[in-house]
């Protein structure tokens, strides 16, 4: 098991990180599994309204991407992939929601699902069959030449965001243009990624060209509906439709992303009339001017989302080097009261129950939920570990308190908050927290890899819907000088028999296998509590009365997937 | 005054290399070139980037090959963005430029009719007193706070209360997307404009005040009105003209350190100048562009007090015999 970028800690809740088309190898499976997952909170107000063709819209974006070079290093922001990418490249899997779940369906770039198949000597084979109606915005047809040039500049490029999958190609068979074959040196459960995270690139603009350089700031091609017309650093990114599009075409004329990094200013503009919408990470501002009121404004808030948050225990230090202070600890803490305290106001109150986020959510259990409150089990715990109660009412053993200081990252209130409620409801259990603000940096940087802490509270990030538990808790992935300290396996969580269950997911390309490797880790998990889950980070999008269509939180492609059905209200 | 001007200009080279060299050191002391290169692990490219970048070598050989480049006008690559560093800065510049300067230009016109209306009607009357507590409410005021104060009343509740399907003015850039028509530009202008302005009014206005207060109780001002020079006159001829020295050497150095402290105006406002650049530079530690950005912000510094030396120069000719 090698470290994977598609799970990533991140510093604040709404991170720069890899945004996703899909991937997943589940969509047989979604119904019967659903509840499994954390429940998604309904839409407040997701009505479809008519729209006229025409017209203009201005949208807030939180972030400006660094650049445009999508699979490189500096097109890593979510953003990026929302306003620009997803809009223009073409990809062979997009995410749609099918019996109420968002599955991976093969997008109309292909004239049906790709074919992969493994061979006797482990090699995979994957074929994509190309619609031959499928052209890029100059006119000349999308071909196998395209994913050839895609697979080679990112399989061996310098300064890739991420290989994976990528890393395995050992041939692309071009001879006809119209399918491309793609072989692989072993087994890739998540051979869906391919062709669908970074989408495809035209050869016969970029082969032989420095294309870091042509696509950084922006590019002028489109296998998508949407071209960009213009980005002006700092300030917006406008698209227009591409004439060329083979599918349905956008009803607006022109949409403009304006770049609104402060929150309070964004609502302003919103209220203002500015922008017609908005998708802000729900930090305790946003959730103030949500609950204030917004008029004239309709909103939709989704449970659905790759964005865990999560107390991380780390189980080579004291006092949680033990498997009974770390169960302990999951019965001193009232997670629901956390989570209805920080997303009470946009209907969510269930914690989180599984590592896996809501967005892999047919590969989670809900085996946490057993940890509940419970002082009694705190005590049963704690004092068949040796420990005992002191003066304080702090569980003391052999000179030692239950004593333990949390990692946080300055500036972010929603987790101040979450670590004052934490401490509260700890120090009733019997245990003393101390709260340790640092800087992301220093935290990433230093103190989780290095295992300088006892606890931390931070994110973890799906970034795509493809379980990754095996980069966060294979004993492989603990950040040591063998390894050069890779591997985000911070906690140093080191549980018996779960490396093979994680790697059997990673590998297995039978979905049912895969599932149930998949929960037989989940439940080996809960039961050593190697850190405790809280909660997923809800998806918000608001916009105004004028803007109809069909609009949607869509948890892997963002708000604006649908944009080509978007207009204004008619 | 040829001469003079020519020997101020020779004399801001050697303080503009000296600035250039303390913050080259600064900067090479305190943040990692490589840091982001240093995660991927490659020793191969780092190797060629510690050899590319001369970071092998001693800080003074770093310095002059770094010089060398931005002489010649490469500035290097933003490890943010990918993209060359001159045009960035470039571009950044340009608003914060256009913001700086009507903000400068209406707060010296605003400064300055306050701070002769202020010496001259009586000293401590009731228009005095007011706008005495007006500038002290005016420097404490913190830019954020104020800014968000104009853009709820000037933009947000008149589009509420009144149904408006777009606000009197605007606060998101300097033009609506598409459009470039003065009358656009303008309604973006005022607030910015007047969220900066606010404290440079009121600390000039103090300044000036006091310049003129001093002014006006000279000797020479005493002379000409027993020589029976008239009222008007004595004000704008002798009293203003002698109060715009240390007034103007006032505003030259708030102009330079402007230049750069413009982040949180152009972060309310989200104006994609200098202040954001360096914001976004530094949250990325992309130190490829804090480095020349820190150099343009102290050659504007020197040439805001070149220019206000040739200033006083203009006003008092004394120094100019000294």
């Amino acid at each position: 098991m090698s470290k994977s970028l598609l799970r990533t800690a991140v510093p604040s809740s709404r991170p720069s990180r890899r945004g996703a088309l899909a991937a997943l190898t589940v969509a047989a499976l979604i119904g019967s599994l659903a509840a499994c997952s954390a429940s998604p909170t309904p839409a407040e107000t997701n009505e479809e309204v008519a729209v006229v063709d025409g017209g203009e819209l201005v949208i807030g974006a939180e972030q400006e991407p660094d650049c445009a070079d999508w699979i490189a290093t500096c097109g890593g922001s979510i953003w990026g992939t929302y306003v620009m990418q997803i809009p223009t490249m073409p990809a062979v899997f997009e995410t749609r929601l099918v019996d109420d779940e968002w599955v991976p369906q093969p997008s109309d770039l292909v004239t049906g699902e790709p074919t992969a198949e493994v061979a006797e000597d482990g090699t995979q084979t994957v074929t994509y069959d190309i619609n031959p109606e499928a052209v890029w915005s100059d006119g000349e047809p999308i071909t196998s030449a395209d994913f050839a040039y895609t697979a080679l500049q990112i399989r061996d490029g310098d300064d890739i965001f991420d290989k994976t999958g990528y890393d395995r190609i050992t041939d692309v068979d071009v001879s006809d243009p119209q399918k491309a074959v793609v072989t692989l040196d072993s087994a890739f459960a998540g051979w869906r990624t391919l062709f669908s995270v970074y989408g495809i690139m035209p050869a016969h603009i970029l082969e032989g060209q420095d294309r870091g350089a042509m696509m950084a700031d922006g590019y002028d091609f489109s296998g998508g509906p949407w071209k960009i017309e213009k980005w002006t650093r700092g300030t917006s990114v406008t698209l227009v439709p591409n004439e060329n599009y083979w599918g349905e075409k956008p009803h607006l004329d022109k949409v403009t992303f304006l770049f609104l990094p402060d929150t309070t200013a964004a609502f302003q503009a919103l209220k203002s009339g500015q922008v017609s919408v908005l998708a802000p990470t729900p930090q305790l501002d946003a959730l103030t001017q949500i609950e204030a009121g917004l008029p004239g404004v309709k909103s939709q808030v989704d449970a659905r989302s790759g964005n865990l948050e999560a107390i991380w225990l780390n189980n080579a230090a004291a006092p949680f080097d033990s498997v009974a202070v770390r169960q302990a600890l999951a019965y001193s803490i009232d997670r629901d009261a956390i989570v209805k305290r920080l997303f009470g106001s946009l209907g969510i109150d269930k914690a989180q129950q599984s590592f896996n986020s809501p967005m892999v959510a047919p590969f989670a259990s809900d085996d946490f939920s057993q940890y509940t409150l419970d002082l009694d089990k705190v005590d049963e715990l704690m004092k068949g570990d040796g420990w005992k109660k002191n003066g304080d009412g702090v569980w003391a053993k052999s000179g030692e308190t239950a004593t333990f200081s949390i990692k946080t990252l300055a500036g972010n209130k929603r987790r101040d908050l979450t670590v004052q409620v934490l401490q509260s409801q700890l120090a009733d259990a019997g245990f003393e927290m101390t709260i340790d603000q640092v800087t992301p940096a220093d935290l990433f940087g230093t103190i989780a890899p290095e295992g300088d802490f006892q606890a931390g509270i931070w994110a973890l990030v799906d970034t795509f819907p493809d379980p990754t538990l095996s980069a966060t808790f294979s004993s492989v992935n603990i950040p040591s000088e063998a390894n050069g300290f890779s591997g985000i396996n911070f906690y140093r969580a080191d549980i018996p028999g779960l490396d093979d269950l994680l790697t059997q997911v990673d590998s297995e390309i039978d979905t049912d296998a895969r599932i149930a490797a998949s929960h037989e880790g989940d439940a080996l998990i809960a039961e050593n509590v190697p850190s405790l889950p809280l909660d997923a980070v809800p998806n918000v999008l608001l916009w105004s009365e004028k803007v109809g269509g069909p609009l949607q939180i869509n948890p892997i492609e963002g708000p604006f997937w649908n944009l080509a059905e978007w207009g204004l209200a008619g | 005054m040829i001469t003079f001007i020519t020997r101020r200009v020779l004399y801001s080279i050697p303080v503009i290399l000296v600035a250039s060299f303390v913050l080259f050191w600064a900067v090479r002391a305190t943040f990692d070139p490589l840091a982001k290169l240093r995660l991927a692990q490659d020793p191969t490219a780092l190797a060629r980037e510690v050899e590319r970048l001369g970071l092998d070598r001693s800080i003074p050989e770093q310095y002059f090959l770094w010089l060398r480049s931005m002489v010649v006008g490469d500035w290097g690559t933003s490890t943010r963005t990918g993209t060359p560093v001159l045009p960035l800065i470039g571009e950044a510049l340009w608003p914060t430029l256009q913001l700086a300067f009507w903000g400068l230009l209406i707060a010296i016109l605003i400064a300055g009719g306050i701070s002769v209306y202020s010496a001259v009607r009586r000293q401590y009357s009731l228009g005095d007193n007011l706008l005495t507590g007006a500038s002290y409410l005016g420097i404490a005021m913190p830019a954020f706070w104020f800014g968000l104060i104009l853009i709820q009343t000037f933009a947000v509740w008149p589009k509420e209360a009144f149904g408006l399907s777009e606000p009197p003015l605007y606060f998101i850039g300097l033009n609506s997307p598409g459009q470039t028509g003065m009358l656009d530009y303008i309604r973006h202008l005022i607030l910015p404009v007047a969220a900066l302005m606010i404290a440079l009014v009121a600390s000039w206005s103090r300044f000036g005040r006091a310049a003129m207060l001093d002014a006006l109780s000279s000797d020479y001002v005493r002379t000409a009105r027993a020589k029976g020079v008239p009222r008007r006159q004595v004000i704008w001829r002798h009293a203003v003209r002698n109060s715009l020295a240390p007034f103007v050497t006032v505003v030259a150095l708030d102009a330079a350190i402007l230049i750069g402290g413009l982040v949180v105006t152009e972060q309310i406002f989200a104006i994609p100048g200098m202040g954001r650049l360096f914001l976004q530079s530094l949250v990325a530690g992309d130190v490829f562009v804090l480095l020349p950005w820190m150099i343009v912000v102290a050659v504007a510094v020197v040439l805001c007090n070149l220019i206000a030396d040739i200033a006083y120069a203009v006003l008092d000719p004394r120094v100019r015999l000294s």
